[in-house]
This record gives C-alpha cells, structure tokens and sequence, in this order.
C-alpha cells in the first residue's frame, strides 16, 4: 500500500499567519451555523431597523417637542444592530468554544504549534467577514430606512440646519448620507459589531466553553447596565459611559442633534476607541491563557 | 537512531501524577506498542509529545527536537488522537482541507487520503453522521495527511470493526516498512502483540517495559507444563528429583514447571509410568500483562464470580 504520491516537499518557511488564516477561512465557511448566523445579521439588521423605523415614522404626528427634539432618523435605521450584537458575539465566541467542545483544538494546536498564530488567524478571519457584512448591512438598513421615512411624507431638512428646524418641521425628517455624522454613525455602527466580536472570540479563548462564554457575553451587554442603574447616581453615572453597551450607543448616535443621551455619553471616536481597547485587553488575556494553559 | 525519545516525562493535574518520571524511546522502522490500562497516562504522554500539554518536569523530543520548534508540523508528524474531535457539521473533505492548508499540503492529498482510508464516497458527507468506525478512519486519513515520518496513533483500532481492525493493523505494519516511525497506544495486550515489533509499557504514569514484544513475553511467562498420569503421586516424586517444581491443578492433573516436556516424558519413562497427557502451556499475553500492571490500576472491578459457599 502505498501512502504518498502527490505531496511536493517545502523547504522554505513556517506554517504560519498566512497557512493559518486559509485554513480558519475554510472552516468558518465549511459550516452552516455561520451562514445562519450571518443571514440573521442581515435580515435582522435591514428589517428590525425598517419596521422600528416605520413605526416611529407613524407616531410623528402625534410626538411632542420632546419627542421631536429626540427623533433620530440615523440611529432608527441602525436599530436591528440590537438582535446582530449577540448573533456576532455567539458566533465570535463559537469559533473557538466549539473547537474546544469536539476536542479538535488539539488538532488546530498540532498543526500550527505557535498558538497566538491561532488566535490571530481566528481574530483576522471573523473579523474580515463581519466587518464586511455588518457594513454592507448597515449601510443597506440606512438607505432602506430613509426610504421608509420618505414614504411616509418625510423630507430631508436643509443641511446644516438646527435642531430648532426639526422641532418645527412639519414633516419627518430624513436623514442623507452627506448629513453631518450620518456617515460616520452608520461606519461605526459596523465597526461596533466587529469589536464585539473580537471581544467574544477573547472571551471564548479565556474560558474555553460555550455556555459560559456567551453567558459572559450576554452579561457584559446586558446584565452589566441594569446593576450599573442600580448604584447611586453619582456612581453610575461616571460609570455609564464606559459600559459597553453605551460605548455603542455613543458610536451610533448623531450627537450634533441634541439628544437625550448627550452629555453622559463619549464622542464617537472616542467610544470607538475605548470598545477597541477593550477588545485588545480581553483578546491579550484569551493569547495568555491560550498559551499557558495544557490544550 | 532513535526517533521519539522522551526523558523523565512527568505530568500531574492537580494532585493526579498522570506521567511519572517516563523515559523511552521509540525507534524508526518497525511499529512501536505503547501500553498500559485505562488511564495509565497514554493519551497525556501522547499530547506531551505533540506539544498540546506542557510536562511538568523531562523533556521529549522527536528527532532531537521539540515539537514546537517543527517548522511544517503536519508534514513531519501525524496523528489520531481523539477520532471525534471533528466539528460535527463540516464535512470529511473540508475537514482534511482545512488541516491540509495550515502546512501548504495540496488539495489533491486530501482525495488521495480519504481514497487510502475508503471514505471517497462519504467525502462531502456531515462527520457527525460517521460512525466510530468511519471517524477512526477519518482521523487515520488527518494523520497521513502529510506524509510524515512519524505517526501516533492513540487507540485506533477502537471502534472499528473485525475488516477495520484488520486494515488498520496492515496499514500499521506497511507504514513502518516503509521506515516510518509508528508510536500505536492500546490497552490492549493482544492487539499488540499481533501488530507491533518493540512495547513501551506503563502502568500509572511509570514505566514498567521498554523492551521487544519477543523478549517481553520471553521474560514474563514461565512455561508450564500440564501433566495427566494413573500414577500421578508416583510421578510428581520423580520429577520433583530430577528438580521440577510440581503443584496439583484440575481433575488430578499436575502443573509442572522449571523443566521442560520432553525432560518430563523422558523421566517419565525411565520410572516405567505412563502419561495421559503432556501439554505445554501458554500463558497468555493477556495474563501476562494483567499480572503485571495489577499494582498499577487505579480501579478494579470487584466482580464475585463463582464463589462456592
């Protein structure tokens, strides 16, 4: 019987970043779970943010100077984000979970012995692909959005103009890519995802099974804000910004418009780049553990 | 030249001394048994040489280096370590392309694998519709991937059915005459003993043999010889002078040792008695290895059987 026919020798090189990425790549796709997951992200993302969109656009007659004042057609068209943060962060979490599940981390481990290899390979590859379809989602519930409110008799308020105009329009306003901060709230809205999925394959790393991973997933978005609102408000309130879930808040919302959350919440890039530091500390935490602990 | 060579390999969980003080080798060419019980430390010496569990203590080495230092993993050494340890919703195929693609292996290796192990008609099937039986092979076709000089195989006849067994036995032995080294665990005695050539025994974590499979029979049974005679009595007297021990075993036979058959009927007939019977036994390889590693099982069963009362 013989074994080997085809298999040219290397000589050159290392299985490596490059080997390693290909092969995360093929097995994130080899699986149904990731189309599902995926599907949901973008059914989720364009329909929930079209039907909440069409809602708020029926109660607009109805609202008062406060409620105009507060009416943000970006942040309607961004709301689907809420249902795709735990799809995201199942999916980042389960990328590694499952292979500790099976046993087949070992295999993973074995043929690329240099471990944070691994979890850049991981982190690289679903970050790709969520970037790439939480943005076309984003942008695609934006425009899908506005054309729900225009439906509904809305017309887009001259640029620039105050948050004065919209408490006197007359009729609801619409939102343009070119608006001040509409662009970079739907970016970021994208990039929100992304981070949370880096922060769920970290935490996949640290404890290694599913149930605990997204129970600790779901916490920190969850959980976390209602303790937090149970503290004194002199407390919570210099803590609220740092939540998580806030820090996505502040990425999304056209805070030009004066809102109800402005003041508490962080300027966007700001809070972009707090969630991104997040997401570094828990992923160096996950490469630690992944390198200390017996596979 | 010695091909796996692992010196005071220890390993402890907790308060649990998995592997304890382990030092063999493990040459190229032939296939290599590597047994012990149940939980003796096996399966953990087996991860310490692919580098997935770090020993506390010795060091192991394939070819005078660590795994971690091998450049193409995948082509140097294969492995069966856990036959389920596939995501059940990927298919054969994409299973062994997503390993081949980590070491630069082509996509025409994976065919050819799954081709040797006979799963070409399941190939883009879920594994986790394979059977035992299916997914041993499937692990089978992840080790020989890369064509590597070393194989270890952790228990992959378990499973499998008698054809299985067979071929993975004939799999084993061609892999080794084509001067690959093949590092195979079992807990069990007999297979061994049909498939490899050299053993390394343990029994909880410590090493008990390092030896060939001729020798270690050789120096662990003591030939026996079963007796039948009319005159029994008469004749465990003649051959207890000539320097036999004798004991009395079933139905008024005798077992006779430190002599062999023929000094036995020689002695026999020199003394004018008759024999019934003049069988030589053989104790078991399983018996054998029971008998040694029955200090070194961490549970015994306590079964009653047959207790006269």
């Amino acid at each position: 019987m013989t074994v080997a026919t085809t298999l040219p020798p290397i000589e050159r090189g290392r299985a490596g970043l490059r080997e390693e990425t290909l092969s995360e790549w093929t097995k994130l796709r080899s699986v149904r779970s990731t189309w599902i997951a995926l599907a949901v992200v973008v059914v989720a993302g364009i329909g929930l943010s079209a039907l909440v969109t069409n809602i708020e656009a029926g109660r607009w007659a109805g609202l008062g100077v406060v409620d105009r004042a507060q009416f943000d057609p970006v942040r309607f068209s961004q709301t689907g984000e809420f249902i795709s943060q735990f799809v995201v962060g199942v999916l980042g979490a389960l990328i590694v979970t499952s292979e500790y599940a099976t046993g087949s981390i070992r295999t993973t481990l074995a043929t690329i012995p240099r471990r944070t290899t691994v979890l850049a390979a991981k982190g690289i590859v679903i970050a790709a692909v969520i970037f790439v379809v939480a943005e076309l989602t984003a942008f695609a519930s934006f425009f899908v959005s506005q054309a729900v409110l225009t439906a509904h008799g809305g017309k887009a308020l001259p640029s620039g103009s105050s948050i004065v105009a919209q408490l006197k329009s007359p009729t609801i306003p619409v939102a343009s890519i070119t608006s001040p901060g509409a662009a970079r709230a739907v970016f970021l809205c994208g990039v929100y995802l992304v981070l949370l999925t880096i922060i769920a394959l970290g935490i996949g790393f640290i404890l290694r099974h599913t149930a605990g991973a997204i129970s600790l997933y779901v916490g920190l978005l969850l959980v976390l804000p209602l303790i937090i609102q149970i503290l004194p408000s002199s407390i919570s309130n210099s803590i609220e910004r740092y939540l998580p879930s806030n820090l996505g808040l502040a990425m999304i919302v056209v805070t030009t418009r004066k809102t109800d959350f402005a003041g508490v919440l962080m300027s966007p890039w700001a809070a972009a780049g707090t969630l991104a530091l997040y997401a570094a500390v828990i992923v160096v935490i996950g490469g630690w553990v992944l390198v200390r602990r017996d596979a | 030249m010695h091909v796996i060579e692992a010196a005071r390999l220890s390993k402890s969980y907790g308060r649990t001394r998995a592997v304890d003080g382990l030092s063999f080798e493990v040459r190229a060419g032939v296939v290599t048994g590597f047994l012990g019980p149940n939980g003796s430390g096996k399966s953990t010496t087996m991860r310490m040489i692919m580098g997935l569990d770090r020993p506390n203590a010795g060091d192991v080495t394939l070819d005078g280096r660590r795994y971690h230092d091998l450049r193409w993993p995948l082509r140097e050494v294969g492995a069966l370590l856990e036959a389920k340890a596939v995501h059940p919703g990927r298919s054969a195929r994409n299973h062994l392309l997503s390993l081949a693609q980590t070491n630069t292996i082509p996509k025409e290796r994976v065919d050819e694998v799954l081709e040797l192990v006979g799963l070409t008609a399941v190939a883009g099937r879920k594994v986790g519709k394979f059977s035992l039986g299916m997914s041993q092979r499937l692990g089978i076709a992840s080790a020989l991937l890369g064509d590597p000089g070393v194989l270890l195989f952790d228990e992959p006849i378990n499973g499998l059915d008698p054809e299985g067994i067979l071929w993975v036995r004939n799999l084993l032995k061609s892999l080794a005459g084509e001067g690959r080294t093949i590092f195979v665990s079992s807990h069990l005695m007999s297979e061994m003993s049909l498939t490899a050539t050299d053993l390394v025994v343990i029994g909880r974590g410590k090493l008990i043999a390092d030896t060939t499979v001729d020798d270690f029979i050789r120096s662990n049974t003591v030939a026996t010889v079963l007796v039948r005679s009319p005159e029994a009595g008469r004749l465990a007297d003649v051959l207890s002078s000539i320097g036999a021990s004798v004991t009395s075993g079933e139905g008024g036979s005798l077992l006779v040792t430190k002599v062999d058959s023929a000094r036995i009927g020689e002695a026999a007939h020199a003394a004018g008695i008759a024999l019934h019977e003049l069988s030589p036994q053989q104790a078991s390889l399983e018996e054998v290895f029971m008998e040694l590693t029955s200090d070194s099982v961490d549970f015994h069963g306590h079964a009653r059987v047959g207790v006269a009362s």
